[in-house]
């Protein structure tokens, strides 16, 4: 290949980069999950508290990436129906809440998750560090991206930061530390799935060592789900006793298993944890 | 295998063999992850004409310590002035601490070296065995966490004098290893003729992931040296 037309080929790859909203820069210098799980860690902004339930019967969803862009089409409208209907206390969003991290687009979406009116514990996504800014507006609207949250004495939720694809050592080590409290029902929450089928697609936890360690530590503590989006369709597996779960979406489009919109409701009823996918019609 | 093992031994022994072998110390880390020493021992065998047999054995120091991994691959060079061949390989993986093993099955058609490149494609079934009591078997090939993957290689010997030369590239698979479609692995390797048939050899690799969406990060880190000698 001449050099011109190597130059030619570099200024298309880059025009086709400044064409979207991503700001690169932004994505080349940020915080990555290490530093990201360092400021969590020294409690500033303090982590989300539980929520009031009931202890004897309580029901909260799970979804990923309402991944909204500027026309702020999401079914998070058609969720809060079923917040009524079906009784649920409280709601989890797995992270990828825009497309871009726009202001526009992180202000909109903050506004339809108070909209559903019930309390909403999110983690972050990728997608939320498509700006400069993304982590700092992260944190300032939702808090930190890793924490635990333990609800009703019963069930413990382990907020995991996997939008950079790894977990990185200090979050390991935290998780780890988190996941040996034996009195509770555990479920992990985080943006990207260990395994959600055979299919060779690029959408996983990267390194097969980090997820060999993470299933073995998932197995070893008697984790009962790791819950994950970033993939926007509905995947379910057990795993020598885990389940693995993609939890669904609110948004259509890329990355879609064909297996619609929807979301993942758990119900706790005299200590028992039971779960159902809802599909939206 | 053991009759594999006679037959090579054999070929061996009325020396139509050709035989090197390379054995290595190295490093790999991953941070959370893991941080290990490797003590790698590893033969490539021209039995007979147009066959390729690669064979080695990993070991863990200091994390996972013991067995780390084993390899064993055959190839069937189909169209020699190409290097075209038809690689079928199996591995096994295992990390002690963790009772995790995971086993695997390619199958790839690489090609070269042409013009000092040399490029292979194929797909690998991978299979991750988390059964305390038997994920350090090789031969449990069922788990409810298997998965395919496709691999890729393409490197480049940028660099050839007379006593070194060094390459360089992406490979998402080895003798021991597979990496994930989510994971680009890059390499670089040399070799420097001490004498004759008895090279010194090192590699080093690491790998970008979670560039879904533009995000990308550095995340392992692989350093072999050693020697390589030729019968």
């Amino acid at each position: 290949m001449g050099s011109r037309r190597a130059a030619i080929l570099c200024l298309a790859v880059l025009l086709a980069f400044c064409a979207c909203e991503w700001n690169l820069w932004a994505i080349a210098t940020r915080k990555t999950v290490e530093q990201r799980v360092q400021e969590n860690l020294t409690g500033q902004p303090p982590a989300p508290g539980p929520v009031p339930v009931n202890p004897d019967s309580f029901r909260f969803a799970v979804f990923g990436d309402p991944q909204v862009e500027h026309d702020n089409v999401n079914n998070l409208g058609r969720f809060r129906q079923d917040v009524a209907a079906k009784g649920i206390d409280f709601f989890c969003v797995l992270g990828d809440l825009t497309n871009d991290a726009t202001a526009d687009e992180v202000d909109s979406i903050k506004l339809d998750l108070d909209r559903v009116g019930i309390p909403c514990y999110v983690t972050i996504g990728n997608h939320d560090l498509f700006q400069a800014d993304g982590w700092e507006r992260f944190k300032e609207n939702y808090g930190p991206s890793c924490y635990p949250v333990v609800i009703a004495d019963r069930i413990k939720l382990i907020f995991l930061d996997t939008a950079d694809g790894t977990i990185g050592s200090t979050q390991f080590d935290w998780l780890e530390n988190e996941l040996q409290d034996s009195r509770f029902i555990k479920i992990v929450l985080t943006h990207y799935p260990i395994y959600d089928g055979e299919e060779p697609i690029m959408w996983r936890i990267a390194s097969p060592v980090e997820r060999a360690k993470l299933q073995s530590l998932l197995e070893k503590y008697g984790v009962y789900a790791w819950c994950a989006g970033h993939i926007h369709g509905w995947r379910h597996a057990v795993v020598e006793g885990v389940n693995h779960f993609t939890c669904g979406t609110m948004v259509s489009g890329a990355l879609d298993y064909g297996t619609g919109k929807g979301y993942l409701l758990f119900t706790f009823v005299h200590d028992s944890l039971s779960w159902q996918r809802v599909v939206f019609e | 295998m053991t009759r594999l093992l006679v037959a090579l031994a054999l070929a061996g022994a009325t020396c139509y063999a050709t035989v090197a072998s390379s054995v290595l110390l190295g490093y790999r880390g991953e941070p959370g992850v893991e941080s290990k020493m490797l003590a790698t021992a590893m033969a490539d065998i021209v039995p007979i004409p147009h066959l390729k047999v690669d064979a080695g054995l990993s070991f863990n120091l200091f994390q996972n310590n013991g067995l780390g991994a084993a390899g064993l691959g055959l190839g069937a060079v189909l169209f020699r002035p190409a290097g075209l061949t038809l690689r079928l390989a199996v591995q096994h993986q295992q990390w002690n601490d963790w009772q995790a093993g995971e086993n695997r099955a390619l199958a790839t058609i690489e090609a070269g070296p042409v013009f000092g490149f040399e490029a292979g494609f194929g797909v690998a079934r991978r299979v991750s065995v988390f059964d305390a009591g038997d994920y350090w078997s090789p031969f449990v090939w069922s788990s409810s966490a298997s998965e395919w993957n496709y691999v890729y290689r393409l490197t480049w010997e940028f660099r050839q004098k007379e006593s070194w030369w060094l390459k360089a590239g992406f490979s998402s698979y080895d003798l021991f290893t597979v990496h994930s479609p989510q994971q680009f692995p890059l390499c670089l390797s040399g070799s420097y003729a001490l004498k004759d048939n008895l090279d010194l050899v090192a590699d080093v690799g690491t790998a970008i992931v979670g560039y879904s969406g533009g995000l990308a990060s550095f995340h392992e880190l692989t350093l072999n040296a050693g020697v390589r000698y030729g019968f």
